[in-house]
């Protein structure tokens, strides 16, 4: 039963997908190449692209400073949160700057950070770091502050010192809601990648996006679109897969 | 009192929270492998007073004293065992055990020895590999036990640990407990709200009573060990679960039929 459950659901997803591909190419066909390009012409360009190495590189550039953003907040936002929940009077002093940072969108910032640090690497990656940290740090201060105090209690009566409490309790019970902030991460920092192409110096996929824009050159700009989409489904897919390995003690997965 | 081989005295002990004194004056002392019983209704503050024991809370006035230095906090040779389980979801059953022989300093070599002994003594064998949330509440509680025997403290002190297990598990507890006791017997502090439990546990029994609460009496159960069902059924453990009864209830009654008139 579960098995044809099963079966059902991916026959239905491939139906979607094909239904999917077919209106792409129909549209395509039927309307101006400047507007629209079908999905044959698309996967050509995609690959012509990518036997030029024009594709491989622009991707590698792109994906060099999404991972560096990424990294970068993750290992800034999943400590920092740590600690803001652990110093109740750090977090009531910086609560409200993260709040209105958490629901600024990134993209006005990125007119203040070029004229700050200009063109370059530093500048884009730092877009994708802003993007990408405030989900970090934001699920990872509400992950650490939700800690049952009862288990803290556990630790001291077991004479933990503050060391081994975050080992051994804060660390692993706000890891699952760190993931889930990562998850988001992954998400906005693929934004902030693009807006840092497009908005700063032109380079990677946004630029191959602006490039085939300008030039009416629609399939080799949907080519690029579409590398993104699958690159960002395969991080949102990871990142689902980590989120679960780390709650599995949650008894479910999601 | 047993002053000269008491493992724990409690002296002159107060608390109070705020505006509010839980218990004042309480004065006691536990003999090596004796099990003390203490019970009271809710709310005074036996609980509180079993933490201060362990040194989680600090005593407002008075002092408690174990194996001969005032409690300041936590210490080696005492463990606890909680009423909400405590475990850690995140870890196995074998590593919830390992927990407090890891924070003491035991090597893994250690652990892997002493572990599947305290998982086996509380009937957990099998278990090793299970997260808590995949067994049941009174198997919880056994990982519990076992986390708090495997350092082998000179002192338990237990927290109503059967309070949050259904009836007839708490039933199987209790005599799983006596049986680990004959075979381990500690010093034991043994908080619980149940008549019955406190008279088949302890081998005195303090009643405390009153706000802030005072120690109202200390009954001594002259029930011979190993204790068993079969004691449950004796008329002289009746006699006892009614005196305690008794003192415990005289005040509640007469509150309610205040009411009443």
């Amino acid at each position: 039963m579960a098995r044809r459950t099963r079966w059902l659901r991916h026959a239905t997803v491939a139906t979607s997908l094909a239904l999917g591909a077919v209106v792409w190419e129909v549209a395509g066909h039927l309307t101006t190449g400047a507007f629209w390009a079908p999905l044959s012409a698309t996967l050509g360009s995609a690959a012509e692209l990518a036997r030029g190495g024009v594709l491989l590189q622009q991707g590698a550039s792109s994906l060099r400073l999404y991972v560096t953003g990424l990294l970068l907040a993750i290992a800034v936002g999943a400590p920092l949160g740590l600690l803001l929940a652990r110093l109740p009077r750090l977090r009531v002093a910086f609560e409200d700057y993260i709040m209105m940072l958490y629901a600024t969108p990134m993209v006005a910032l990125i007119p203040f950070i070029l004229s700050l640090l200009g063109f370059g690497f530093t500048p884009k990656a730092l877009v994708v770091f802003l993007f990408a940290v405030f989900p970090v740090l934001y699920n990872t201060v509400e992950g650490a502050r939700s800690i049952r105090p009862e288990l803290v209690e556990v630790a001291r009566a077991f004479r933990s010192n503050e060391w081994e409490l975050w080992r051994d309790v804060m660390i692993p019970y706000t890891l699952p809601f760190t993931m889930t902030g990562i998850r988001q991460a992954i998400a906005r920092g693929l934004v902030g990648m693009v807006a840092a192409e497009f908005f700063l110096s032109p380079s990677g996929l946004g630029q191959m996006i602006m490039m085939g824009s300008q030039n009416f050159d629609t399939a080799g700009m949907l080519a690029a679109i579409l590398v993104i989409v699958l690159i960002g489904v395969a991080l949102m897919d990871f990142g689902r897969y980590l989120e679960n390995r780390f709650a599995a003690w949650r008894g479910y997965t999601r | 009192m047993l002053t000269s081989d008491a493992r724990i005295e409690v002296s002159g002990a107060g608390r109070r929270f705020g505006a509010l004194e839980v218990f004042r004056d309480v004065n006691l002392a536990v003999g090596e492998r004796e099990v003390l019983a203490i019970i009271g209704p809710s709310g005074c503050g036996k609980t509180t007073l079993l933490r201060c024991m362990h040194g989680l809370i600090p005593l407002s006035g008075g002092e408690i004293v174990i194996e001969g230095s005032r409690v300041a906090g936590p210490r080696e040779g005492v463990a606890m065992v909680f009423q909400h389980f405590g475990l850690f979801p995140w870890k196995t059953v074998f590593h919830n055990v390992a927990y407090g022989l890891k924070l003491a300093g035991a090597t893994q070599a250690e652990i892997r020895d002493k572990v599947p002994r305290f998982i086996s003594l509380v009937g957990l064998a099998g278990f090793e590999n299970y997260y808590p949330y995949q067994i049941s509440g009174g198997m919880q509680q056994r990982c519990g036990l076992a986390r708090a025997l495997s350092v082998e403290p000179r002192v338990l002190l237990m927290d109503e640990p059967f309070g949050a297990v259904d009836a007839q598990t708490r039933e199987i507890l209790q005599f799983e407990l006596l049986r680990i006791w004959e075979m381990r017997p500690t010093t034991m502090v043994f908080v619980t709200h149940s008549i019955e439990e406190a008279v088949l546990m302890g081998d005195r029994i303090v009643v405390l009573k009153g706000r802030p609460a005072t120690v109202h009496e200390i009954v001594t159960v002259d029930l011979p060990r190993p204790r068993t069902r079969a004691t449950l059924a004796t008329p002289r453990f009746a006699g006892l679960r009614e005196h305690v009864w008794n003192t415990l209830m005289a005040d509640a009654r007469r509150a309610e039929l205040e009411i009443v008139r």
